[in-house]
């Protein structure tokens, strides 16, 4: 049951867990990949998968709350994601959800900071039923004044059922102190009091589509029991004809942090006392060792076969879990410490035993084996979680929309492969400066 | 040896269905293990079934079942502690887990095939010989305590109010409690209760395995023979479930300081999977509350058309944890269901409204049935829908289990839902429609921070009239006028503090 709660928790922070490939030389990766960028910058990545059936047809949008940099428009992004199933002239949302409803596809969509993807999974035989109303939602999206103002009641809604849950409460928090400029300073839901203000902004939508939705910001992505040329052929069809003008957002730099800063967040609801610790990182960069290895020394120093895991999880019982990783993200983003407390009165002294874990590796080397043990975990990780079409797109959803391309999948196993136990000092040494960091401490009214 | 290569290829097919089909049915041997090979799959998926859950809760012990089950699949075994069993899990990327329901209890993991012999020393130490330590029962028995104070009560006022609901229709019967426990009952747990109740129940006639992905076939007999090593004793009798129908509309409020409203009612059902009525039901359901799917009625009357809140849904079979799965879970199968609605949080000024909304809906359903066009909508999305129930080899075993459980022969309830989409038709739908669901008594609990606003609102069945702050269609506005004063009449409205609730 410990189990089954702490699963709850993970899928309650709102952050997205690294799990990096490791990929031996003669290609461990069992699906094929074919790629293509049609001339008008649309980048197409196809892997064929013959195993269960389905078709996994995901559309991935380049944009999220990193592009929210105007005043009060925090949110909309993601508000902007529910839009796109209110329909176009030629497919009206009914008309649009009925073909969806009538070919059984199960479709979602869900957007973060530095994306917003758009999924459906189908039967094979739907794949150009389906390439039409997606290619023409993405390049015809047409929608009436009231609709729009409905819908940004449904985003108020999806707002307050979240705004219960602790996790939810300390990274709008966190994230907001740890960022003064950078528009990763809020959440992909947004702040409530811009939430609010939605049903005015009609005319801006407009302009949002017209700005993130184009062909050069998006990544087509389609997964499962596909003849890649038959595919693609379709695909030069129904989306060669979108029109480039994408406008790049005026993304403010965030200055460099130079104190720490400590916040405490207050909860309404009964909880167990929260520590998130915000270090600041680098962008994302499978090129670069140390982004990498710091990748890895998160799962070493955090991760639940951990020094420190077994120490106050399981041998003191002063915490629940403890975990840590490094975020995927456009921009630098953050290293994020997240743990729960049992006993309200050992907050500091938590705090304390994170730095002193954290001392350890910027002191001395990790051991080798520890090190090949974490390999090898992530490349059985890896390789289970490739097991239906969705997931796979799932895996790689990330890392195509962070850098662009699908290269990044054997550049990041490359350098992974090569990082050794000095690496992971270094990184140590370059991130986990406490200069860098935002500590922030929830506490329930009890 | 054959004319064309056609028919070469028609008897390699019809050999590989065979094989098939004598892998997936009971052997004539007494072999029980479950079994579900898939040729390519460089994994193999584990399931242990032991036919207990929390309704074998003793009484004042209630989350008892579920303490076992944390401690067998997050607790040391006599070979190895918790530290070293981590340790060892942790270069494989495996990990074992424990699912208590109401009536079953499940230990499920899955291997990469090259680590299969480690994986598979590690998974079976769990269930034939745990240690029960002070230590890991101390650590477990907290967790399990603050999920229920803690996390249940106040980080989501939605799975709160669905199990608030659960609890008060299965008011004195075993289903009653929580699958966690109580907070009294937790409290009085002992270890020696712990391992009482597993020498009580994870018995040999309780279990039964089942094994999925591309394992080699010696594994069936060894983990099947694992089952030895467990002690005979007395298999668990059939239980039963009856819970007493409400008289009438009885509402329970839930206090909560500073809650939205978030919304759940229902009743029990006496029609269960296998059965045809249960399929001819299910349509009509998924048409008016698909789960998470825009294509229910529910989600179009209070989301689509008024943007009151993210999405309203329905239910004929249990579906914990709905804020977290896209598809219905398996291994919670239960005897008795009940038929339910979630109405998703709200402004608490729009509570009586969206209750009175659904409700109408519900009773319109009944009592007019679907038409050609919705029933052969739905019918055609369920026919390719259901796929994505099973997706991953994991998920088919469970389904599988479940068919046991049900007693559904033959090729099982997935295979029989998709011949059922084919045969099943309009009247029958709606025969079941009236057979099995009826509004004038149910439960309606609501979580809110107006508890005093809302009780006499409801008391009185004052008229809820909504203001958007925006334009509306006026067919939207002429269906609101029928709405907001649509009669819901209310026999009793009881408040109950949140401080309150799993206490006992």
């Amino acid at each position: 049951m410990k189990k089954k709660v702490q699963r709850l928790l993970i899928v309650a922070l709102t952050v997205i867990l690294i799990t990096i490939p490791i990929i031996s030389s003669d290609g461990i990766f069992p699906y094929a990949i074919q790629t293509e960028t049609l001339d008008n910058g649309l980048e197409v990545v196809l892997v064929s998968m013959n195993s269960g059936g389905l078709i996994a047809y995901w559309s991935i949008a380049r944009v999220g709350s990193r592009d929210e940099y105007e005043e009060n428009r925090t949110g909309f992004a993601h508000f902007f994601e529910h839009m796109m199933f209110r329909g176009t002239v030629a497919y009206p949302a009914d008309v649009y959800n009925a073909i969806t409803t009538s070919i059984g596809a199960s479709t979602n969509a869900f957007t973060t900071d530095d994306l917003t993807a758009y999924h459906l999974s189908i039967s094979p035989q739907d794949l150009e039923v389906v390439m039409e109303i997606e290619s023409d939602r993405f390049q015809n999206l047409s929608y009436p004044e009231e609709m729009f103002q409905t819908e940004a009641g449904a985003v108020y809604g999806e707002y307050r059922k979240n705004r219960m849950n602790p996790f939810f409460v300390v990274a709008e928090a966190v994230y907001r102190e740890a960022f003064s400029k950078h528009t990763y300073g809020h959440t992909a839901m947004g702040y409530e009091e811009d939430i609010k203000e939605m049903p005015k902004l009609f005319d801006y939508s407009k302009s949002f589509f017209e700005r993130h939705y184009r062909p050069e910001n998006t990544i087509l992505l389609i997964v499962g029991p596909i003849d890649p040329k038959t595919t693609m052929r379709m695909i030069r069809n129904y989306y060669g004809e979108w029109e480039v003008g994408y406008k790049p957002p005026d993304i403010p730099r965030e200055p460099p942090q130079t104190a720490e800063r400590r916040i405490e967040v207050p909860y309404q609801g009964k909880s167990l006392p929260i520590v998130w610790i915000s270090y600041k990182a680098d962008a994302f960069n499978p090129e670069d060792r140390y982004y990498v290895a710091n990748s890895l020394l998160c799962e070493m120093a955090f991760g639940r076969a951990s020094e420190i895991y077994k120490k106050l999880v399981l041998e003191e019982q002063v915490i629940e879990f403890i975990q840590a990783r490094q975020n995927t993200n456009r921009d630098p983003g953050l290293i994020d410490i997240v743990t729960r407390i049992k006993d309200p009165a050992k907050v500091e002294y938590v705090i304390s035993e994170i730095d002193r874990v954290i001392a350890e590796f910027k002191s001395k080397t990790p051991e080798t084996g520890r090190l090949q043990e974490l390999k090898s975990r992530l490349k059985y990780n890896f390789l289970m979680g490739l097991n239906t079409p969705s997931n796979v797109a799932r895996s790689l959803v990330r890392w195509l929309a962070v850098s662009g391309t699908h290269q990044v999948v054997n550049v990041l196993h490359e350098t992974a492969e090569k990082i050794t136990p000095e690496d992971v000092l270094s990184a140590a040494r370059k991130y986990l400066v406490s200069q860098k960091r935002t500590v922030a401490v929830l506490k329930g009214a009890n | 040896m054959f004319p064309t290569k056609q028919a070469y290829w028609v008897v390699v097919v019809l050999i590989l269905i065979l094989i098939f089909v004598s892998c997936i049915l009971p052997r004539s041997d007494d072999s029980r293990a479950i079994l579900l090979p898939v040729l390519d799959d460089p994994t193999v998926s584990f399931t242990i079934w032991f036919q207990v859950g929390s309704q074998n809760d003793p009484s004042g012990k209630e989350g008892l079942a579920a303490l076992t089950g944390s401690l067998i699949s997050s607790g040391a075994t006599e070979v190895n502690d918790y530290k070293e069993i981590l340790e060892k899990l942790y270069p494989l990327a495996s990990e074992y887990s424990v699912h208590v329901d109401k009536e079953m209890t499940t230990l499920n993991g899955r291997s990469h095939i090259e680590n299969l012999q480690e994986y598979f020393a590690l998974l079976t130490d769990a269930y034939l010989r745990p240690d029960f330590n002070e230590g890991d029962f101390k650590r477990l028995k907290n967790d399990q305590l603050n999920y229920l104070e803690k996390t249940l009560r106040y980080a989501s006022d939605e799975e709160l109010c669905k199990e608030v609901l659960s609890e008060i229709i299965f008011t004195g019967t075993p289903y009653r409690h929580p699958v966690q426990g109580t907070v009294a009952g937790l409290q009085s747990i002992t270890l020696d209760d712990v391992r009482s109740f597993y020498e009580r129940f994870y018995i040999r006639g309780n279990a039964r395995v089942a094994l999925g992905g591309g394992y080699p076939s010696w594994l069936v007999e060894r983990f099947e023979k694992t089952l030895e090593d467990l002690p005979s004793g007395q298999v668990n009798e059939e239980s039963t479930v009856k819970p007493t129908q409400a008289e009438g509309r009885s509402v329970v409020l839930v206090q909560k300081d500073n809650a939205d409203a978030s919304i759940s009612f229902g009743f029990p059902i006496s029609v269960r999977r296998g059965e045809r009525d249960f399929y001819a039901l299910w349509i009509a359901n998924s048409w008016l509350g698909e789960h998470r799917n825009s294509s229910g009625r529910l989600y179009n009357l209070i989301r689509g058309e008024r943007g009151m809140n993210y999405g309203n849904y329905s239910y004929i079979e249990a579906f914990p944890q709905g804020g977290s799965r896209f598809m219905p879970p398996v291994n919670v199968a239960r005897k008795q269901q009940m038929f339910q609605v979630w109405i998703r949080t709200l402004p608490n000024s729009q509570a009586q409204f969206a209750l009175r909304a659904a409700v109408r809906q519900l009773v319109e359903l009944i009592e007019k049935g679907m038409n050609a066009t919705e029933f052969e909508l739905t019918r055609d999305f369920l026919s390719k829908y259901y796929l994505h129930f099973a997706e991953t080899t994991q998920m088919r075993l469970g389904y599988a289990v479940d068919d046991v459980f049900y007693g559904i022969s033959g090729e099982g309830h997935l295979a029989r839902f998709s011949e059922m989409m084919n045969s099943i038709s309009l009247d029958e739908v709606n025969r079941a429609l009236k057979k099995y669901l009826q509004h004038e008594n149910m439960t309606i609990t609501i979580i809110t921070g107006e508890v005093k606003l809302l009780a006499e609102a409801l008391r009185e069945d004052l008229p809820s009239p909504v203001k958007y702050g925006i334009p509306k269609p006026v067919d939207v506005l002429e269906e609101d006028k029928l709405i907001e004063t649509y009669p819901l009449k209310v026999r009793s409205v009881r408040i109950v503090p949140v401080e309150e609730i799993f206490e006992n």
